[in-house]
């Protein structure tokens, strides 16, 4: 299929796939160090250490006595004693009775001794020679849930004999039928005696695995749920963070039975609600897969409600006699489904060609990581392999969740980020297309008024010329009086250079002097007056206003008018020269000059006055020389 | 010069006109009007030699007769007589095939004088006329601003010439000094000017309405 989008570059790619690559490879190698570490932690038990004695057998009788009873018959059993395989329907209580004697004190003075119970399931007391001395709990129902606490527990030293010290526990718990996990089902574990400090630091780093790590990485769970359901509802297009969300949540509240002791229902009430809610987790892990590959069928959603419903239905038939043959079988097809999804998740990332490799391998690596953890707690539930006394499954799991929801953050930032960014780009699109509207408004605006104000200068134009026109032109035409007659074409022309100076352009200087040279060579050439025009032609580039034009056009007029009426001149010269600033128009003629009024001002009848008048008006000024007999010579000088 | 038509709305001047013209052509029989609508009639009923045409009338403009008169009657020679002396008026009747132009306010002599010379064959033409003859064939010549198939009509390099000569200013005497030729060929240039300018104008007008699909084939 031909690909139209310019592909990115190669190294754009390994880039982008690096960074995925370097968080992927950060979460599983998070996950790696903590399970490593965990595991590291296994085999640093205190036995080895000097002056810390394991005690590996006892004297077990399962009996409901207040005290050790001594009078019923008494097994011997090896520690670790697991009660699934040892009392099956056992229920508890069973008492266990250890003799010991005291490790030598290797320093002095003595250091205060206790002893370390790594598992009592579901809760213990403890009597030392007698005297009870620990107390782990209710050991009726609702009994303590404390099978992943170790207990410490400390020997008084004035209870100790230096020899034959006899500690007696009573261990009350559930039968492997009585519980939906291996890890909860009866039993205790070796005993260790030693010193308190010693020992209570075993204690701590036990409790901190088991215990501790789960609880901080629920509670982060919790946020990191409440976040996808935010983001989720906010991105309704993403709806598989809204099952994740529910996801990270629930799975924090089904980790509560970890280190929630002493809920305020039995234990089979329990274990029931923790096999009720793994249906529910896989539910809602199943759907988060599906709807990430953006694959959706009703029916598999119809089927994942018919289960979590049928989950409990079940078990309760099954009866809590069965409970953990029930739960086993579904814990089996619970984690069957959830490799399936993977699987099928898996397969439709890898499919989707780049985008989705770049997807495929983290998820690959974090969903892989998991099908390990449900695969090794599987083999435990199943008894293949011993109990571990630090269960893996319980914080890895979280920080598995917590990688996938950091990518998801990730991700929703990411088109977070993408979605500003076309919102930017966006805002900043319409702002120039509204400027550009403006500008075209506003141009067209200006149009508009340009139009209909010429538009209006014609029409006053032409009604000026119709009406105002009109009459002039009859006077012109039918006064009896010559005189009026040409007053009238006067005001004709002044009324049409007015109009045009009205709706005029300004104009080129060279049009202007092409005009003026006609109109003038012209009127003289037809009253027999030989016309000498001499301009410049080229390289006249200057405007002339209108305005200029029009009043230049009246005084020159007047002027040839002179000439050809009044001077009898057989010869005029007129010389046009145009500098920077002004220009310079002169007109001389060889007649017989403006006689002298009495005042010995030039004859104003020949329209003088007039001439400088308007030259004045224009900032010009114009010069007439004249002396009877030498001809006259008329020089007009203008701003540009 | 037999049938005159005279197409002018106020009486004083039509007669004023009238007389002008009879005393230029004693024997001609003078045909008056006042409107448009009447002119047109009366141009569709007989033929003139001459027709003096104002430009304002009451029920339209006179470019309409002169553009009739030219289909009609091409022998004919259509005078504007206006009181309009801008390009925006003159351009588009010489266009339409106007021969001349005259301008009414301008003494009786002149008037009779440039009467004459018109009906022998000697059109007036202006600087300013001249530089927009010259403008509108310069758009003509360039393919880009012409319309499609649009016929070529294009000034010979002498007429070219003489545009040039008038826009500068020169009378036509002073022109045929210049450029060596007798005045009646220069005034014959001038006449084939104007009939190029009349005949690209059609030629616009008959595609635009073609395009505006005024015509079917």
């Amino acid at each position: 299929m031909p690909c139209f989008a310019p592909p990115p570059t190669l190294a754009h790619r390994l880039r982008a796939a690096a960074r995925r690559m370097a968080a992927t490879m950060g979460a599983v190698v998070a996950v790696a160090v903590t399970s490593a570490l965990a595991l590291a932690a296994l085999p640093a038990g205190a036995a080895d250490e000097p002056g810390v004695i394991e005690i590996r057998t006892a004297s077990a009788v399962a009996s409901t006595a207040p005290v050790f009873p001594q009078d019923l018959k008494q097994r011997s059993v090896r520690l670790p004693d697991d009660w699934a395989e040892s009392l099956p329907q056992a229920d508890g209580p069973v008492w266990y009775r250890l003799e010991f004697t005291l490790p030598a004190p290797h320093v002095t003075p003595a250091p205060l001794m206790a002893a370390y119970i790594e598992r009592a399931c579901s809760t213990a007391q403890v009597w030392l020679n007698g005297n009870l001395v620990f107390s782990g709990g209710h050991l009726t129902e609702p009994v303590t849930r404390s099978c992943f606490y170790p207990q410490l527990v400390t020997l008084p030293p004035a209870l100790l004999n230096p020899q034959g010290n006899v500690l007696d526990i009573k261990v009350q718990g559930s039968a492997l039928q009585h519980v939906a996990s291996r890890q909860r089902a009866g039993g205790l574990s070796t005993v260790q005696i030693g010193p308190h400090a010693l020992l209570a630091e075993l204690q701590a780093r036990q409790t901190f695995w088991n215990v501790s790590l789960v609880q901080v990485i629920s509670a982060m769970l919790v946020p990191l749920g409440i976040v996808m359901l935010g983001m989720g509802w906010q991105d309704r297009r993403s709806p598989y963070l809204i099952y994740f969300g529910l996801l990270a949540i629930g799975w924090a509240a089904l980790s509560a039975r970890l280190w929630w002791r002493d809920p305020p229902w039995d234990n089979a009430t329990s274990e029931f609600g923790v096999c009720v809610g793994f249906g529910v987790l896989v539910a809602l892990a199943i759907q988060f897969l599906m709807r990430y590959a953006a694959m959706r069928s009703t029916k598999l959603e119809i089927g994942l409600l018919v289960q979590c419903v049928l989950v409990p239905v079940s078990l309760a038939l099954a009866g809590p006699e069965r409970l953990y043959t029930a739960t086993s079988g579904w814990y089996l097809l619970l984690s069957a489904e959830v490799m399936a999804a993977v699987t099928l998740y898996l397969r439709v990332t890898w499919r989707k060609g780049p985008d989705g490799r770049a997807e495929f391998w983290p998820m690959a690596f974090m969903l892989m990581g998991v099908g390990v953890l449900v695969l090794v707690d599987l083999a435990t539930q199943h008894g293949w392999i011993t109990l571990l006394p630090v269960h893996v499954l319980h914080f890895s799991m979280p920080l598995m969740f917590i990688a996938v929801g950091a990518r998801q953050i990730q991700i929703f930032g990411r088109a977070l980020q993408v979605a500003e960014a076309s919102r930017n780009s966006l805002e900043s699109r319409i702002n120039e297309v509204t400027a550009e509207i403006e500008r075209n408004f506003s141009q067209m605006a200006e149009l508009r008024v340009e139009q209909v104000t010429e538009k209006e200068r014609k029409r006053i134009a032409a009604d000026l010329h119709d009406d105002l026109g009109a009459k002039l032109l009859t006077i012109v035409h039918t006064s009896e009086s010559e005189r009026i007659s040409t007053l009238a074409r006067e005001a004709l022309e002044e009324m049409r250079l007015s109009v045009r100076g009205l709706t005029g352009k300004p104009m080129q200087v060279a049009d202007a002097l092409a005009d003026w040279r006609a109109e003038t060579v012209s009127r003289l050439s037809q009253a027999n007056i030989e016309a000498d025009w001499r301009s410049p032609t080229e390289d006249v580039h200057q405007q002339l206003s209108a305005r200029a034009f029009v009043q230049t056009t009246r005084i020159l007029r007047e002027a040839v008018s002179n000439i050809i009426k009044h001077s009898g001149a057989s010869h005029c010269k007129v010389r046009c020269s145009i500098g920077e600033h002004d220009f310079v128009l002169v007109v001389q003629d060889n007649g017989k000059g403006i006689p002298m009024e009495l005042d010995g001002k030039l004859d104003r009848g020949h329209g003088m006055a007039s001439m400088k008048h308007r030259a004045k008006q224009m900032q010009g000024q114009c010069l007439v020389e004249s002396g009877p007999g030498y001809g006259t010579v008329i020089r007009l000088t203008l701003p540009l | 010069m037999n049938k005159i038509l005279l197409l002018e709305d106020l009486p004083e001047i039509r007669a004023w006109v009238k007389a002008l013209v009879t005393q230029v052509f004693p024997q001609a029989q003078i045909s008056e009007s006042a409107r448009v609508h009447d002119a047109l009639a009366l141009i569709s009923a007989e033929r003139f030699d001459v027709a003096l045409v104002d430009l304002g009338l009451p029920d339209g403009s006179g470019v309409d007769v002169v553009a009739a008169l030219r289909d009609t009657q091409p022998e004919a020679q259509s005078v504007v007589v206006t009181i309009h002396d801008d390009d925006d008026h003159l351009f588009p009747a010489l266009q339409a095939g106007a021969f001349g132009y005259l301008l009414k306010e301008q003494p009786r002599e002149h008037f009779v004088e440039q009467l004459r010379r018109i009906s022998q064959g000697e059109p007036p033409l202006t600087p300013s006329i001249a530089r927009r003859v010259i403008a509108y064939f310069a758009a003509q010549n360039k393919p880009q601003e012409r319309p499609q198939n649009l016929p070529h009509v294009s000034l010979t390099d002498r007429e070219n010439e003489v545009l040039l000569w008038v826009a500068k200013g020169f009378t036509l005497p002073e022109i045929g000094t210049q450029l060596n030729l007798s005045r009646h060929t220069i005034a014959d240039y001038v006449k084939q000017i104007y009939r190029k300018l009349n005949v690209s104008s059609r030629a616009e007008a008959a595609l635009e309405a073609q395009r505006l699909g005024l015509f079917r084939r």
